[in-house]
């Protein structure tokens, strides 16, 4: 019997031995499709593969928490320009993952006020006690939140409804909602149709209001591969440095994003990418943007979220 | 009492287990009993043989009990609650040699040297074979093809044990020494090792966000724990140590001035534009693989057996170590073990997505807790309390707000000393918007009384519309021929399609949920009452004819009780659909409701919550169809006799 125990355990450790057994000859990267970045001209030409000397294989993906599923499955290594949502939930739940870089800076969701509603930044407090439709659990929800305690907005007294942006834009110009929080292209421009932005691009940056989108990887890859982990990040770099909006570039990343040039174009207008050292000393720093978004992102999802164990999971090192 | 309850789930569920396999087994003796004393008196196919039978129901639920206790990791926790912490302590030392192992065979089947080997010779291959000549003259292929022959050699000498550096040589044996002197650690035992006083104070398995705290609990963790901080460090070690033997050294030398000669050229010389991009691509590409070798990664094959065999004795010494843990691994954790990261360690596999049924219900508690200031309900709402509801609000509700308008004169001003007095106009609009004191009475309230309200109101206006239009389809050739193709039309179409016209049509109250719901209990009713009203005998109708009833009496004491039956399991059906048909009415606009509070979970893939609301449908359904049997054993107690 012990004979047989013993055999038992030896088959178990043999059996997860060899799950864990991962030769680094290619790597699994995960990108948005229709989110236009400079390092998809890296991605096109094979750059990566040669600086890092494997393999990337890019699957694409159209949300943040597909990527964290993947993540966890082993399925992906890295994911670049992950959504800081889903990457802080993914976190919350214990999910071995590590932000090692920012992909993309841009500007924080909208929230659209009816036209005939007469309500601006200046008058936002005419808000409370009306219904609001918020995509709970979004970054829309975490740039309403935000956008709201800059008005100096009480939210408690709203109803807030929670509706997908595309129903949320439907409902604004019903009439059956003051106000719409909306992510995403489609919605905003239909909703841009019957509503304004409650506050403008130049509001929203004087209040500190921003999002950005993360590169994560799982603890593991990190770990095990750190040398490939920095060529990654340097590539990446490099692209950014090499983006010169030309014609040209525009076309290969519209080619490879799966739009057209004139929505790339207007897409890439509004996003920032930010350096190595510009991710360092703002990012990455002490009390540093990336520790104290994700820090107060937690606590829209979850009362009792505890920021500074968030922080661990934030690591700069690579991008030196 | 709930702390106390909630911090002692585990122990709490190893109770319930234990009464669970011996209801389980008591069952099965009783039921075996039972059908061996009855097998004589029966006929197969007899309904009557379906009556009873309690001792199965207890053998199906507690069967299905223990499957989730045990797929939850619940019997694990319940019975071995120290597990998780040691085996999250297990998993640091995994972590902390996985660099180790990445670089060996025991962890990635090659050396990483050999792969490097491999795959830099490949790419040298490839990129002598492409030199694009009609961009460099030929001194600079040549001079291309030395660099890439000398990258080769770099290769070369590398492997060769007889040039590996002393230097190198005696860090690989002092790793090889700090790594046995770790497996020793683990021979020797936890010994009386006691965990700190912050260790002892972290939150239980599974009792709060956290999963499985970190810091080691038990002797044998705090054993794990230190060799995996050593492990760390012995790992950081294994890092730095390069390869790099004197022979390369003049190689390299030459090698890079060679380049920085091809790289100036390029800079000075006036290329157009395509030969410039050419050029720069091929030497850039040529001095990545360069530079990848020049810095020590690789060793010869035989340098690193030391360190590989020094981490295969680790593991035995790991397995040893845990002792007994392996198998209680192997038994009650089924999946792919615990994950450890940054912030607390994690259960995998059916333990990740499928909470505790004892962690589901201290969920369930925290919800159902009606005092939100303390952390109860969800969202600012109670799951199921009462609350005071103005009377005048249920007049607002049935009066529409335009009857004040229509209403001769005009609403009140503000006078010029600041006061505003209200005339009759502005009462009717207060009336008809509940602005009203009427008195309160006491009402349900909460996430599950408003699901529960839109569907037995969806159900009811379903019932009381669908039940006479299906009976007269199936006596009138009017009423068949005229609404047959409408409701036939309309049935097959899924409710979640109707879902984007409902939102334009209704807006974001309780009506457009309610409608969609209707839409759905309507078509199943009509059916069931028009089969049930057609397939009555005509004998039974032919006979009441000639002795006299009426058209009404017919209808009423002839075709009505006959469709009962297929009305009654109409309703049973409708029941089910419509519970599923919430999740989505609730997604259109959630403020409200067990499918928004699933809604809002599934954004945060809290599974617990998800649980949750999976059960109290799946509860609300079963007390539901409970009542309905009892409603059909009164009503058709004739059924299935005939």
């Amino acid at each position: 019997m012990k004979n047989f125990f013993k055999a038992a355990i030896a088959a178990t450790t043999a059996l997860t031995a060899a799950s864990a057994a991962s030769a680094a000859d290619s790597v699994n990267a995960a990108f948005f499709l229709e989110w236009a970045t400079p390092n998809q001209i890296a991605k096109v030409d094979k750059a990566y593969d040669a600086a890092m000397g494997v393999d990337v294989n890019w699957t694409d993906f159209t949300t943040g928490v597909a990527m964290t599923e993947a993540m966890l499955s082993g399925d992906i290594d890295i994911s670049y320009s992950q959504g800081l949502a889903p990457f802080v939930t993914a976190i919350q739940q214990g999910a071995p993952l590590k932000m090692v870089g920012i992909a993309v800076v841009y500007e924080a969701n909208d929230c659209f006020v009816a036209n005939g509603a007469g309500i601006d930044s200046s008058n936002a407090s005419e808000l409370e006690g009306k219904t609001v439709a918020v995509p709970l659990n979004t970054m829309a929800d975490f740039s309403f939140r935000k956008q709201m305690a800059a008005l100096d907005v009480d939210t408690s007294t709203m109803t807030i409804v929670d509706q997908a942006p595309a129903d949320g834009a439907v409902s604004l110009a019903d009439g059956s909602v003051a106000m719409a929080c909306i992510f995403g292209g489609a919605s905003a421009k239909a909703a841009g149709e019957v509503g304004s932005p409650i506050m403008s691009s130049q509001e929203k940056r004087d209040a500190g209001i921003g999002s950005f989108d993360v590169v994560s990887v799982t603890e593991k890859f990190a770990t095990e591969n750190p040398d490939l982990v920095r060529s990654f990040m340097e590539v990446t770099a490099e692209s950014n440095a090499a983006w010169t909006a030309s014609d040209e570039q525009i076309a290969k990343v519209a080619a490879d994003a799966g739009m057209d040039v004139e929505t790339t174009k207007n897409q890439m207008a509004g996003f920032i990418f930010p350096t190595p050292e510009e991710q360092m000393s703002d990012y990455f720093g002490d009390n540093g943007i990336a520790a104290a978004a994700a820090a107060s992102l937690g606590v829209v999802f979850s009362d009792d979220s505890d920021g500074t164990a968030i922080a661990t999971t934030i690591d700069g090192s690579f991008l030196k | 009492m709930l702390n106390w309850l909630s911090d002692h789930r585990a122990s709490i569920a190893a109770v319930i287990i234990l009464l669970l396999v011996i209801g389980f087994v008591y069952s099965i003796y009783v039921g075996r009993k039972q059908t061996k004393l009855r097998s004589k008196d029966e006929v197969f196919g007899d309904p009557e043989r379906t009556r009873g039978g309690w001792y199965w129901s207890l053998c199906g639920i507690s069967a299905l009990m223990l499957v989730w206790f045990y797929f939850s990791w619940g019997i694990g926790r319940a019975y071995f609650p120290d597990a998780a912490n040691e085996m999250c302590q297990i998993a640091k030392l995994e972590e902390a040699v996985s660099p180790i192992k990445a670089a060996l065979p025991i962890g990635s089947r090659y050396y990483k040297s050999t792969t490097l080997v491999a795959r830099n010779a490949n790419q040298l291959a490839v990129i002598e074979a492409q030199l694009p000549t009609a961009a460099f003259t030929s001194d600079e292929q040549a001079q291309l093809t030395k660099i890439i022959g000398s990258t080769r050699r770099l290769l070369a000498v590398s492997s060769d044990p007889a040039n590996q550096s002393q230097a190198s040589r005696d860090q690989l044996t002092s790793l090889s020494s700090d790594i046995e002197a770790l497996s020793a650690k683990l021979r020797q035992g936890p010994g009386d090792r006691t965990p700190s006083a912050e260790a002892l104070a972290q939150p239980r398995w599974g009792t709060t966000h956290i999963e499985i705290p970190l810091l080691p609990e038990t002797a044998k963790g705090i054993l794990f724990d230190e060799v995996a901080v050593s492990a760390k460090e012995v790992a950081k070690t294994f890092n730095k140590i390069r390869n790099n033997p004197p022979a390369n050294e003049a190689i390299i030398a030459e090698t890079r001035a060679e380049i920085d000669a091809i790289k100036a050229a390029n800079k000075s010389g006036s290329f157009d534009e395509d030969t410039a991009a050419t050029r720069n691509a091929y030497v850039k590409s040529v001095e990545r693989i360069f530079k990848r070798l020049d810095d020590g990664h690789i060793f010869p094959a035989a340098s690193l057996d030391g360190v590989n065999a020094a981490i295969a004795d680790l593991d035995d010494a790991k397995g040893e170590a845990k002792g007994g843990l392996g198998i209680v691994d192997a038994l009650f954790f089924p999946g792919d073990g615990v994950v450890k990261s940054r912030t607390q360690c994690t259960e995998q596999s059916s333990g990740r997505w499928l909470p505790k049924p004892t962690d589901v219900v201290a969920t369930f508690f925290r919800l159902a807790n009606p005092d939100i200031e303390s952390g109860g309900g969800f969202k600012g709402t109670t799951l199921l309390w009462w609350k005071w509801l103005p009377i005048g609000d249920v007049f607002a509700f049935f009066t529409p707000d335009w009857i004040a308008d229509i209403l001769p004169g005009e609403y009140a001003r503000h006078s010029a000393d600041g006061t505003v007095t209200p005339n009759f106009k502005d009462g009717v609009l207060a009336f008809a918007q509940g602005d009203i004191n009427l008195g309160s009475v006491p009402m349900l309230d909460g996430h599950i009384w408003d699901s529960l309200f839109r569907v037995l109101v969806a159900l009811g206006l379903g019932i009381l519309l669908g039940v006479p239009l299906g009976i007269y389809m199936g006596v009138s050739r009017f009423f068949k021929s005229f609404f047959d193709p409408l409701i036939e039309l309309y049935r097959p179409v899924p409710p979640l399609a109707w879902a984007p016209l409902i939102l334009t049509i209704f807006g974001i109250q309780d009506d457009g949920k309610i409608f969609l719901l209707f839409m759905v209990a309507f078509a199943i009713m009509v059916i069931s009452a028009r089969t049930g009203a057609s397939g009555t005998q005509l004998t039974k109708i032919r006979a009441s004819h000639s002795l006299g009833a009426s058209d009404g009496q017919i209808l009423r004491n002839v075709i009505l009780p006959n469709a009962l039956p297929e009305i009654l399991t109409g309703i049973r059906i409708a029941v089910g659909v419509c519970w599923g048909t919430l999740v989505a009415a609730e997604m259109l606009a959630g403020t409200t409701g067990v499918g928004f509070i699933e809604n809002v979970a599934r954004t945060v893939s809290d599974y617990e919550l998800i649980w949750v609301t999976i059960l109290i449908m799946g509860l609300l359904g079963l007390a539901f169809d409970l009542m309905m049997r009892w409603v059909i054993g009164k009503l058709i107690p004739w059924r299935g006799k005939g």
